[in-house]
C-alpha cells in the first residue's frame, strides 16, 4: 500500500456514526498524484464524511487509509498535524474564524507553520487581491458576504500551496463568473502537481472541465471517466 | 482598507474576552494573598526557631539544689561545697570550654525582678547556678552527663536549654506543618480553579480548535495560546494578591511586637524572605501557565 505515487488510498473502509448503519461500506479508492477528481453524490450520500476522512478530521470505522504513504493507523497525533500542513480544506460552511479579519483567517496556515511575518504578509496581500478582496483585507470575516466568505475560505486553503486540496461545493455562494476564476485557479494548482478533489453539484462545471467523477451511491463509490458516461464499477485503483 | 490594521495580529482563541477572566484573577489574587501571609508565617517561625536555637547554642546550666539544714550557714557551706565539686567535674568534661558559678550579685540580680532590690540571698535557701560553655564542635550525651554529675555532685542538676525548648520548638513545627499544608492547598485549588476554566474554555472554543487542527496546528500551538493569557492571568492576579498582603503582613508583625515576653519578637523577616514573598506573583504565573499548559495538552490528546 505504502511507497507508491498515490496521494491517498482507502482500503475496505466504512463509516458509521455511534451504533447506527454505515454511512459508506467498502469504500476503495486511489488517488494518484496530481489527479483532478469531482466528487458527486446526492445529499446525505456521504461526501462530506469522505471528505472528513481524507483530511483527517476522523478515523474510519474500519478498514485502511494511508495518506501521503502514511498508514494512518500507525500515525501520532505530531505526524497528523504535519500531513494536515500539506491539505488545503474548503468547506461549505466556510469554517471561518469569525473574530479574526480576512487577512488573519488566511494567514492562519501560514502562521501555524511559523513562517515569517514579512512573509506571511506578502503572501496573503498577493492572494487577496488576486481574489478581489484587497478592499476587505481587515475586515472581519464575520461581516462579510457568503461570496466573499468563499473566497476567504478557498484563500486560506490553498495559501500554502497544498499537495492535496479538497473542496466542499467551493463555487456555491458565488456567481458565475467568481466561480469560472476559482475553478481556473484549482485548475492552475492542478497543473503545479496539487492533488485536487472538488465535492458539487453542479452540472455546468462537472460538464466545463473534463476530469472524472468519484460518485458515492447506495454507500459504494463508483467512478465516472468524461468519455464514458457509464458507471465502471471499478474503482481507481 | 486602514494600511496596517490588519497587519497587527489577534490570537485566534479569543481568550482575553472570556467572562472567566475575571473570576480566574479573583482566586489568583485571593489564592496569592493567603499563601503570602501563610508563608510570611511559616518563614517567621522558620527565623524565630533559628533564633532559639542560635540562643542556647554552645551553653547549659547546672543547678545546685541548697540542702536542708535548719542552720544557714552551713546549709550554705555545703551548698557551695557541692557547688565546687560540681564545677571541677565539668572542667574535667571533653568539649567543655568554660565554667563560672554565678556569684551572690549575678544571682540578686536574676531574682530581683521576683523578689526585689533589697533581699539579701544569702538568707534565702536559693539554688546556686553554673553557667557552662561548651564547644559548638562538642560531641556530648547530655543524658549520661547529667548521670555522671549527679554522681559527682548529688545536689546538682543539668538544665539542657535544649530539653525544655524542645518542646517549644515541636510545637513551633507544628504550627509550621499546619502552614505548609495549607500553602499546599491553596496551591492545589488555585491549579484546580485553572484546569477546570481552562477545559471550560476548550470547550467553549472548540469549534476554533478544529478549525486550527484540520489546518495542522500542534497541540502545542493551541496550549501557547492558553500558557500565554493564563502567565497574565496569574501574574496580575498575584500582583494584586500581593499588594494586599504586605501591608498585612506589617500589621500582623506590628501586632507581634507588641507582645511582651521576646518570644514572637525572634520572629523577624530576612532580606531572603522578603524577596521569597515578593516573588510569589512570578510563581503564581508559572503555576498558571504550566497548569493551562499541560491541561490543554491533556485534553486535546483526547481528539483525533
Amino acid at each position: 500500500m505504502a511507497g507508491n505515487n498515490n496521494i491517498i488510498e482507502m482500503n475496505n473502509v466504512g463509516i458509521r456514526y455511534d451504533q447506527g448503519p454505515e454511512i459508506l461500506s467498502d469504500i476503495k479508492l486511489a488517488l494518484p498524484q496530481g489527479s483532478f477528481h469531482f466528487l458527486t453524490g446526492q445529499s446525505g450520500a456521504g461526501k462530506t464524511s469522505l471528505l472528513s476522512l481524507m483530511y483527517l478530521a476522523q478515523k474510519p470505522s474500519r478498514g485502511q487509509i494511508s495518506v501521503f504513504n502514511h498508514n494512518l493507523n500507525f500515525t501520532n497525533r505530531e505526524q497528523l498535524a504535519s500531513l494536515r500542513r500539506r491539505i488545503g480544506v474548503v468547506f461549505q460552511d466556510f469554517h471561518l474564524i469569525d473574530h479574526l479579519s480576512a487577512f488573519d483567517n488566511v494567514a492562519l496556515p501560514l502562521r501555524v507553520c511559523g513562517m515569517d511575518e514579512h512573509e506571511i504578509r506578502k503572501r496573503v496581500t498577493e492572494l487577496l487581491t488576486w481574489v478581489e478582496l484587497d478592499s476587505h483585507m481587515s475586515d472581519k470575516t464575520s461581516t462579510l458576504s457568503g461570496g466573499e466568505k468563499q473566497r476567504v475560505a478557498i484563500a486560506r486553503a490553498v495559501i500554502n500551496r497544498p499537495d492535496l486540496l479538497l473542496a466542499d461545493e467551493p463555487t456555491g455562494n458565488v456567481d458565475n463568473i467568481i466561480a469560472g476564476k476559482l475553478m481556473k485557479l484549482f485548475v492552475e494548482l492542478n497543473k503545479l502537481g496539487t492533488t485536487v478533489v472538488i465535492a458539487t453539484h453542479s452540472d455546468k462545471i462537472i460538464n466545463d472541465f473534463a476530469y472524472p467523477r468519484l460518485h458515492l451511491q447506495n454507500r459504494g463509490l463508483h467512478i465516472y471517466y468524461p468519455s464514458d458516461t457509464s458507471v465502471l464499477g471499478g474503482l481507481n485503483v | 482598507m486602514s494600511n496596517s490594521s490588519y497587519i497587527s495580529r489577534k490570537q485566534e482563541l479569543p481568550l482575553r474576552g472570556e467572562n472567566t477572566s475575571l473570576f480566574l484573577q479573583v482566586i489568583i489574587s485571593i489564592a496569592v494573598f493567603i499563601f503570602a501571609i501563610t508563608l510570611s508565617g511559616v518563614l517567621s517561625i522558620d527565623s524565630m526557631i533559628d533564633n532559639w536555637n542560635k540562643s542556647i547554642l554552645g551553653s547549659l546550666t547546672v543547678q545546685i539544689i541548697p540542702t536542708n539544714d535548719t542552720d544557714k550557714e552551713k546549709s550554705r557551706a555545703e551548698t557551695l561545697a557541692y557547688q565546687e565539686k560540681a564545677v571541677d567535674f565539668l572542667k574535667s568534661v571533653n568539649g567543655v570550654i568554660k565554667v563560672t558559678p554565678l556569684s551572690d550579685d549575678q544571682l540578686t540580680e536574676l531574682l530581683s525582678p521576683w523578689l526585689g532590690d533589697e533581699v539579701n540571698i544569702s538568707d534565702l535557701p536559693t539554688p546556686r547556678l553554673i553557667d557552662v560553655k561548651i564547644s559548638p564542635d562538642a560531641d556530648i550525651d547530655f543524658s549520661q552527663l547529667a548521670k555522671d554529675l549527679a554522681v559527682a555532685s548529688p545536689q546538682a542538676s543539668l538544665d539542657n536549654h535544649k530539653l525544655w525548648l524542645n518542646k517549644l520548638i515541636a510545637f513551633a513545627d507544628g504550627l509550621n506543618l499546619i502552614a505548609s499544608t495549607v500553602l499546599l492547598l491553596v496551591a492545589a485549588i488555585t491549579s484546580g480553579a485553572i484546569f477546570y476554566t481552562t477545559q471550560m474554555s476548550l470547550g467553549l472554543h472548540h469549534n476554533i480548535i478544529e478549525i486550527l487542527h484540520i489546518i495542522g496546528a500542534k497541540d502545542t500551538y493551541v496550549a501557547q495560546q492558553y500558557a500565554k493569557r493564563m502567565a497574565f492571568l496569574g501574574f496580575m492576579g498575584g500582583a494584586i494578591g500581593l499588594f494586599f498582603a504586605v501591608p498585612s503582613i506589617f500589621f500582623i508583625g506590628n501586632l507581634a511586637l507588641e507582645i511582651e515576653g521576646g518570644i514572637i519578637s525572634d520572629a523577624e523577616l530576612g532580606f531572603t524572605d522578603w524577596s521569597i514573598i515578593l516573588a510569589l506573583p512570578l510563581f503564581s504565573m508559572l503555576i498558571s501557565m504550566l497548569t493551562a499548559y499541560y491541561t490543554v495538552k491533556k485534553t486535546l490528546k483526547k481528539m483525533l
